[in-house]
């Protein structure tokens, strides 16, 4: 009985059109210049459809049950998991919710300016929102554009870096006097 | 016999002059040493800079190893284990990355102004070839170690090399014309890139290359320090310091600050930052390639124009290029110096240019067909 209820729920999910949204990856590849594929909002990079890993097909009946309440999660603040959507992916759902998601699709230029100006989810100084439009992962805390990337490294490690400088000034000139000891040690022995 | 006696004894000859080993003392190699002061003393510095980015790569390369699994499985994970879990584990591995990058940067460099300054004259010939040898052994350590953290873009730009060795191929003549396929297959060993593969690029990035490389900048440093620096201009000023320890305590202190400038990017600028992240994803076979797949930046000379001109061309050119770089001291025996610098230059001016806009020369060259 069970596996005929999962099988039905499978068949009635293949049916319904997968909630990707390709206009949002469309638009962050066109203003960044950078190859992106799905897995900037999705588990899968190949998308949403078909068997593997974070695909529809893969997906257990708590998992469906997961992916039900996420599509209709319309208003802001619903604080769902869509299983198919990675941290980024549900982090925008949750915030705007579906409904508003559905209205940018026409205008995926305005949805930087729609999400929380300070949420950052991989720590990595730059805002998903900004991510967003620099066409870098907003959960990769190694992939950003270059120059941010190093502006707030060098600010968050500046202690780290002050220390090793002096370590290396005086490591240098230490070692600097000791072979200028040992060679007017050796003059002298000639 | 009497003729093959002369040929060994013309050998012997040869060698006691390129390698002086009764200079091997301390006395000629470190106290009496002196290094020419001049407008290009400057280069005598890139030498000892690679040497230093080489004992960085062997230090962090080293450290690596702790965590780094060479299983298709394993490998992708393992790294981002490291970079993500093992304390300072981002910084060691962005240190290799980086390092490496800076030292054949420097390498070529110390080639380009070894060249210039016609470093490479009699009697310093086993020194330049060994140089030859050590960029060689550089470019197959950038080739082999760009496979192992099997991502994306690692296993595709991989098969698209070992995909260009196999298309040699046709244009060798008979049964010549299965050795590439034959040696594609020895490098690969599977029908496609696989386990075997990473296991053998494991083993000549790890073991076998670092060897290798041991043994021939031995030779090198050897031969250097019996040789003593060259003269490296036409009017030398007169102006000599000596080598221990002036010149040493000022190679320290470029070394500090090198060293220092790569640590703060290592620290601040993750390599993997100047491309695009799904060619760090891990590879899948099965998955769709990602676009923008190419090999690191200082394959780049070869790689635009393989993509933009016929194979052979590209072919004949590397058999040219290469011969002529072992054969540099006998090619450039006579010529002057003012030529010499202009060759280099024209050289840098075609790295730089296609290192830098290859993209862009490559989509222009595109378009119009």
């Amino acid at each position: 009985m069970r596996a005929v209820v999962i099988s039905a729920l499978l068949l009635f999910v293949y049916q319904v059109q997968a909630d990707a949204y390709p206009e949002f990856q469309r638009y962050s590849k066109e203003v960044s210049g950078r190859p992106i594929d799905c897995a900037i909002c999705h588990k899968n990079s190949d998308g949403p459809e078909g068997l593997k890993h974070g695909q529809i097909g893969s997906l257990n009946s708590e998992e469906l049950k997961a992916l039900g309440a996420a599509r209709r999660a319309f208003k802001p603040g619903a604080n769902v998991k869509n299983p198919i959507l990675n941290e980024f992916g549900n982090s925008i759902l949750n915030q705007l919710g579906k409904e508003k998601i559905l209205m940018l699709r026409q205008h995926p230029e305005l949805l930087s300016a729609a999400l929380d100006p300070t949420s950052d989810l991989d720590n990595d100084g730059i805002t998903d929102a900004e991510e967003f439009e620099d066409g870098t992962h907003p959960l990769n805390p190694l992939d950003g554009k270059p120059l941010k990337l190093f502006k707030n490294n060098l600010k968050k490690n500046r202690f780290d870096i002050f220390m090793l400088i002096l370590a290396t000034g005086f490591g240098v000139y230490g070692l600097s006097n000791a072979l200028l000891w040992l060679s007017s040690k050796m003059e002298k022995k000639e | 016999m009497e003729d093959k006696k002369n040929k060994f004894q013309i050998f012997l000859e040869f060698m006691r002059e390129r390698l002086p080993l009764q200079k091997m003392n301390f006395e000629t190699m470190v106290q009496k040493k002196e290094v020419p002061i001049h407008r290009m003393s400057w280069a005598y510095y890139l030498g000892g800079l690679t040497l230093l980015f080489f004992i960085i790569q062997l230090v962090t390369g080293t450290l690596l190893l702790f965590y780094y699994q060479s299983t298709v499985s394993d490998a992708y994970v393992s790294v981002e284990f490291i970079t993500l879990y093992v304390k300072s584990g981002f910084l060691i591995r962005n240190l290799h990355t980086w390092s490496s990058s800076c030292m054949i940067f420097c390498l070529l460099a110390h080639m380009i102004t070894t060249f210039a300054m016609k470093a490479f004259d009699r009697p310093r010939e086993i020194t330049w070839i060994t140089g030859v040898l050590l960029l060689m052994l550089t470019f197959a350590f950038g080739f082999t170690g760009y496979l192992l953290p099997w991502h994306q873009i690692a296993v595709n730009a991989t098969k698209v090399v070992l995909q260009s060795i196999e298309m040699v191929g046709q244009y060798l003549p008979g049964s010549l014309s299965t050795f590439p396929t034959y040696l594609k297959e020895l490098i690969q060993g599977e029908t496609s890139v696989g386990q075997a593969t990473l296991s053998r690029f494991t083993a000549l990035h790890v073991v076998i290359l670092p060897l290798l490389f041991f043994g021939v900048l031995g030779l090198h440093l050897l031969s250097v320090q019996l040789h003593g620096m060259s003269q490296g201009v036409d009017k030398p000023t007169g102006k000599k310091e000596k080598f221990f320890p002036i010149f040493i305590i000022k190679d320290f202190w470029v070394w500090g600050c090198v060293f220092l400038g790569v640590f703060i990017l290592a620290q601040c600028l993750p390599f993997e930052s100047f491309s695009a992240y799904p060619l760090f994803e891990a590879y899948n076979s099965l998955g769709s390639t990602p676009d923008g797949i190419k090999p690191e930046w200082y394959f780049y000379f070869i790689y635009y124009p393989l993509e933009m001109l016929p194979f052979w061309v590209i072919m004949i050119g590397q058999v040219v290029a290469g011969v002529g770089l072992i054969l540099t001291p006998w090619i450039f025996k006579h010529t002057s110096r003012k030529v010499l610098g202009m060759i280099a230059w024209l050289v840098t001016a075609y790295l730089v240019i296609i290192t830098v806009f290859g993209p862009q020369i490559y989509e222009v060259v595109k378009g119009a067909h």
